[in-house]
């Protein structure tokens, strides 16, 4: 199984992550940031784990925020 | 000019990304600062320090020292963002802010509901006299464009006059002006290179300064390379107007603005330095070509891309750079962080975690109290005994005023072309 981790701290809003993949992400209406849905945060990373077939398109889109903070392992 | 034609109330306003700039600015005497916190300032990406629980602590620094605090709320607002929004303003309203500096409408409407002063952000690219009307039912304070003249400004200024133009406060619009700083390749910011290469729009803060590196020119049928001077085709020289300080004072501005919140305390403090002793030599009538030659030495000394004075005097496009980074002639080395402070001695400890230090050099130390301080290495002690040098894994010693943390960072001064 692999999984995305999101740093949501220094999410920017930019809504890119939920334009491309909306089943797995949601913008947060209280703080303006991308939401990663389901997944299970600790201290501001949180992480969600998604079936292979779902693997490039995240890593796409990890590679297209802005700011770097969509990991795929 | 005329001594008594001076505008004696000019105001300095410095940037601060880090409460390290924020006491640089005190030290250096700014009258008020702009700080960002959140995703929702043009500093997203390259200074992200505040936060909205920060709002409190840098106003109340502010106002115990004497200065005004504005908070930067300038980029493109989606829909999303709305309630982020709110909860900074009401946080900021609830602290006292001075002001807001906004281009978008829905801050400049959720301000005016709460009762909270504006200015109008130069992305609002205000560059004639019915825009700052329009501005003034809102704002106090308008930033106008970065592109006009120095003719432009001057005739702006004196039809508020003529016309009585006043913002909500009831007293004439103010005009500010960026006087020193990065300047951006597109109008009042409005850049899209970013996002077209990686997706990262400089609307929202997260700017990747595309525009700030090397170009080919390419012949695709023929392949062939064109010819230009400076690969640096895009990135302009940084702003610089200490030179012309007097005609911009007598064109009318109000506030003179320092961009740079995502540069460094010693920034802050040379930079703010140099503006407020050139305010205070036009006002005393000592302002010369020697004092702006030294003013200008000073600043070449900090991150910088090269001076030129924009577009004030009309100059057209073709001031680029010829640096990649900072054209500064001198440069900071880290060498390591504080570790202890002895208050009763005055005496700061510092842990060397890379390179070296002997005696003679120059240190800058920067902290969230001490701003940016420059030392010159006389004595040296390492581990409490007196020596030459000192290495990665010594502690050094030193007296210094302010209380040494692990916040506080040390560095070493070097010139630029040798290491
Ligand atoms: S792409 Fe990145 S910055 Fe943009 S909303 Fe998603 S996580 Fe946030």
């Amino acid at each position: 199984m692999s999984k995305i981790l999101h740093y949501r701290s220094k999410c920017i809003g930019c809504g890119f992550c939920i334009e491309q993949q909306p089943a797995y992400w949601c913008m947060s209406k209280k703080d303006g940031k991308a939401t990663l849905i389901n997944s299970v945060g600790k201290n501001g990373l949180f992480i969600l784990s998604i079936p292979v077939i779902q693997v490039q398109q995240s890593k796409n889109i990890a590679a297209a925020c802005p700011v770097r903070i969509i990991k795929v392992q | 000019m005329p001594l008594q034609l001076i505008n004696t109330n000019v105001e300095i306003l410095a940037p601060v990304g880090s409460y390290e700039s924020l006491q640089a600015a005190i030290n250096a005497g700014a009258n008020s600062i702009y700080f960002g916190v959140e995703q929702l300032n043009m500093r997203t990406r390259s200074s992200r320090s505040f936060e909205i629980s920060d709002i409190k602590k840098v106003v109340s620094i502010c106002k115990v020292n004497g200065l005004k605090a504005y908070l930067t709320l300038n980029t493109v607002m989606y829909e999303h963002d709305m309630q982020l929004l709110k909860s900074i303003l009401k946080e900021a309203k609830n602290e006292g802010i001075h002001a807001v500096i906004a281009a978008d409408f829905s801050v400049i409407e959720y301000c005016s509901q709460l009762g909270i002063p504006l200015h109008i952000s130069t992305q609002a690219n205000v560059s004639n006299i019915e825009s700052v009307k329009f501005f003034s039912r809102y704002a106090d304070v308008v930033v106008l464009a970065r592109e006009l003249t120095l003719q432009q400004i001057d005739s702006i200024s004196k039809e508020i006059k003529r016309q009585q133009i006043k913002g909500p406060a009831g007293a004439l619009i103010k005009i500010e002006l960026f006087v020193h700083g990065a300047l951006c390749m597109a109008i009042s910011g409005k850049c899209y290179l970013s996002l077209h290469t990686q997706n990262a729009s400089a609307n929202r803060g997260a700017c990747v300064q595309n525009c700030r590196r090397q170009y080919i020119v390419k012949d695709i049928e023929h392949e062939q390379e064109l010819l230009i001077d400076n690969e640096y085709i895009m990135s302009p020289k940084d702003l610089c107007t200490i030179d012309i300080l007097d005609q911009l004072i007598a064109s009318g501005v109000d506030v003179l603005k320092i961009e740079g919140r995502s540069k460094g305390a010693e920034y802050v403090q040379i930079v703010t330095t140099c503006y407020r002793e050139a305010l205070a030599s036009i006002r005393n009538g000592t302002y010369s070509a020697d004092k702006i030659i030294n003013w200008k030495l000073a600043m070449s000394k900090v991150y910088n891309r090269g001076f030129w004075e924009g577009y004030f005097l009309g100059r057209r496009l073709g001031e680029w750079t010829n640096n990649s980074g900072s054209a500064a002639l001198e440069k900071k080395v880290y060498v390591g962080k504080g570790s202890k402070y002895y208050s009763k001695i005055g005496i700061g400890e510092f842990e060397i975690e890379s390179g070296s230090i002997k005696m003679g050099d120059m240190l800058m130390i920067t902290g969230p109290a001490c701003g940016m301080v420059k030392e010159r290495m006389s004595k040296l002690r390492v581990n409490g005994i007196e020596t030459n040098v000192a290495v990665k894994g010594d502690k050094i010693s030193f007296p210094f005023a302010t209380k040494v943390t692990a916040n506080n960072k040390l560095y070493k001064i070097v010139n630029s072309n040798n290491e």
